[in-house]
């Protein structure tokens, strides 16, 4: 046997783009990819589509104290991410919680036996491809609120441009949190009930009664966090702690879910 | 080479695997069997790394298979035939695993020729596959890298008498070209055409590792005696009994006796002059010595002792 003999000898980062070419070919291998991108793309334009109709028409009603005065096209995507943000994350989600499902976990960990690594590949891949999506959400998005707004609107080149970016920054981000969740979850369901706490419920019901301490700890949250940095916030921190704030929780959620990997039986 | 060094299991209070101490060596088909329930699955998991030892270890040529940075090169393995995503067609399952370890896509093609999947049986979703061919697929990816050793968990489960005899060759030819191949079990006929080493295991424990020749050599035969004599027989009957044989009669002419050999039956019989139309051995087989061995560990089975069906 030629091969018996041949040490083990490669390096690290061969085994790492192994396992990112793995993981990026799984991906492609199933419709539900096709599928979770198409619901998100149509979520994108419904979103975008009913919040430029609200903003235009507040504008044009009898009440002058619903006139928001002019809107940019950016802060109609932000606001449009809210529920669309739930299509995209799955695109991580799925990258781990089908496996455990199927049982291709085994084999997934057979070809790659490092969890951390197997992780990190999920994580670049899920990143990656929600980034990208994510641009194609903001320019869809974009092209059906401006019409819309119409004279409301405005959509200066540069700031819908960094929108955009942010935009596929934010969502790229929670879809690794959604991967870490889920590779110390186990669940889809179970993953996106928790996801749907944290990004949502838990920070809302902190904010209800209004009460400053309360309103501090909802700013940690990772979807508060988000949206204070999509928004370009300078209260109660500036949107850049918001991005690093976020990118704690993803990195936090891939630490868990290697723990989980490592310790756990496959 | 396998080795298992007191490799231990426990899912709470109950021990799946027992201290087993294992060289499963190159160049001979290891059959690994034991009644359902007996840890064959949890010790191939814990050879795969994929379950935590509670004690002792499990290397594949030195090295534990968490350390491997190729392993596909170093073990090939077939655990569970249904593990394909329902989605996922049949090639790129094979073909990401191929590219984890970077392996060219040729040889995703090569190794579908070997198991003998067409074109469009690999593009067929996961799904749609049917056990059988589930298990040439899983047994495609064991063979991807090419690796010295084997192991295959259950491979003819599914198979129709073809793909069995196919697979019988394979794990011959395997062996015959110096690779290690580990194959788990229930059919005791099958490994008695297949295997040349035996690992028998019950509750966990190795109950023995040695030749497949041996263990059939090694479980009572029982002799069968008949004589138109009468008395003739019933001599016999009270020398073998008064030379610690267990003799019992199977019928007015007939003994069944254990506990000695034919060979000296058949001595003693001359010896007293009694005249036998038939003196022959029963119940020589892998089938019996597998009972036998694991006759005390079937005994308590039933509890989820986590094997097998995870």
């Amino acid at each position: 046997m030629s091969t018996s003999t041949l040490p083990d000898t490669r390096p690290a980062p061969a085994a790492f783009r192994g396992a990112v070419a793995a993981e990026w070919t799984k991906l492609f291998s199933v419709r539900t990819t096709w599928w979770t991108a198409l619901a998100g793309l149509l979520l994108m334009a419904a979103s975008a589509g009913q919040l430029a109709i609200y903003a235009a028409n507040d504008n044009t009603n009898d009440d002058p104290t619903d006139d928001r005065g002019i809107v940019a096209v950016g802060s109609v995507l932000i606001d449009s991410v809210e529920l669309t943000q739930y299509a995209v994350l799955a695109l991580g989600l799925l990258a781990i919680t089908a496996e455990f499902t199927s049982g291709t976990i085994r084999t997934t960990l057979q070809c790659t036996p490092s969890r951390g690594r197997v992780l990190l590949a999920k994580a670049v891949v899920a990143g990656t491809v929600t980034f990208a999506l994510g641009l194609l959400l903001g320019g869809v998005g974009a092209l059906i609120a401006r019409p819309v707004l119409g004279e409301w609107g405005r959509a200066p080149a540069g700031d819908t441009i960094a929108d955009i970016v942010a935009l596929a920054t934010y969502l790229a981000l929670v879809s690794v949190l959604a991967l870490g969740l889920g590779a110390a979850l186990r669940s889809a369901v179970l993953t996106l009930t928790v996801l749907f706490a944290t990004l949502m419920i838990v920070p809302l019901s902190l904010q209800e009664p209004d009460i400053a301490v309360l309103n501090r700890i909802a700013d940690v949250f990772p979807g508060v966090a988000g949206t204070h940095f999509l928004a370009g916030d300078t209260e109660p921190y500036p949107g850049a702690v918001g991005l690093l704030l976020l990118a704690g929780w993803a990195g936090a959620a891939l630490l868990l879910g290697r723990a989980a990997l490592r310790r756990r039986d496959a | 080479m396998i080795t298992l060094r007191g490799l231990t299991k426990r899912f709470g209070a109950t021990v799946a695997v027992d201290a087993l101490t294992v060289d499963v060596a190159p160049g001979r088909v290891t059959g690994f069997l034991g009644p359902n329930g007996a840890g064959k699955s949890t010790t191939m998991r814990m050879i795969l790394g994929l379950d935590r030892p509670t004690a002792g270890q499990a290397l594949i040529g030195g090295r534990a298979y968490r350390e491997l940075r190729r392993p596909l090169h170093e073990v090939g393995a077939l655990l569970d035939a249904r593990a394909i995503h329902p989605a996922r067609a049949g090639r790129a399952h094979l073909l990401a695993m191929a590219r984890s370890n970077g392996i060219p896509a040729r040889r995703v093609d090569e190794v579908l020729d070997t198991v003998g999947l067409d074109g469009r049986a690999a593009a067929k979703p996961g799904r749609t596959l049917s056990l059988g061919m589930g298990q040439r697929l899983g047994i495609a990816g064991a063979l991807l890298g090419d690796p010295p050793v084997l192991m295959f968990d259950e491979p003819v489960n599914g198979l129709d008498p073809d793909g069995v005899r196919w697979v019988r060759q394979l794990m011959r030819s395997l062996a015959d070209q110096g690779r290690t191949v580990f194959v788990s079990s229930h059919l005791m006929s099958e490994m008695q055409l297949t295997a040349d080493q035996l690992v028998v295991i019950g509750r966990g424990r190795l109950l023995a590792d040695a030749p497949i020749d041996d263990v059939i050599a090694g479980s009572a035969v029982a002799v069968r005696v008949r004589s138109p004599h009468p008395d003739g027989l019933a001599t016999l009957a009270t020398r073998l009994a008064a030379t610690g044989a267990t003799v019992e009669p199977a019928g007015p002419d007939e003994l069944t006796v254990t506990g000695t050999t034919v060979d000296r039956v058949g001595d003693l019989a001359y010896e007293l002059g009694v005249r036998l139309h038939e003196l022959s051995p029963h119940g020589a087989s892998l089938e019996q010595a597998f009972m036998e061995l694991t006759a005390d560990s079937v005994e308590y089975a039933g509890g989820p002792t986590g094997s097998g069906a995870r």
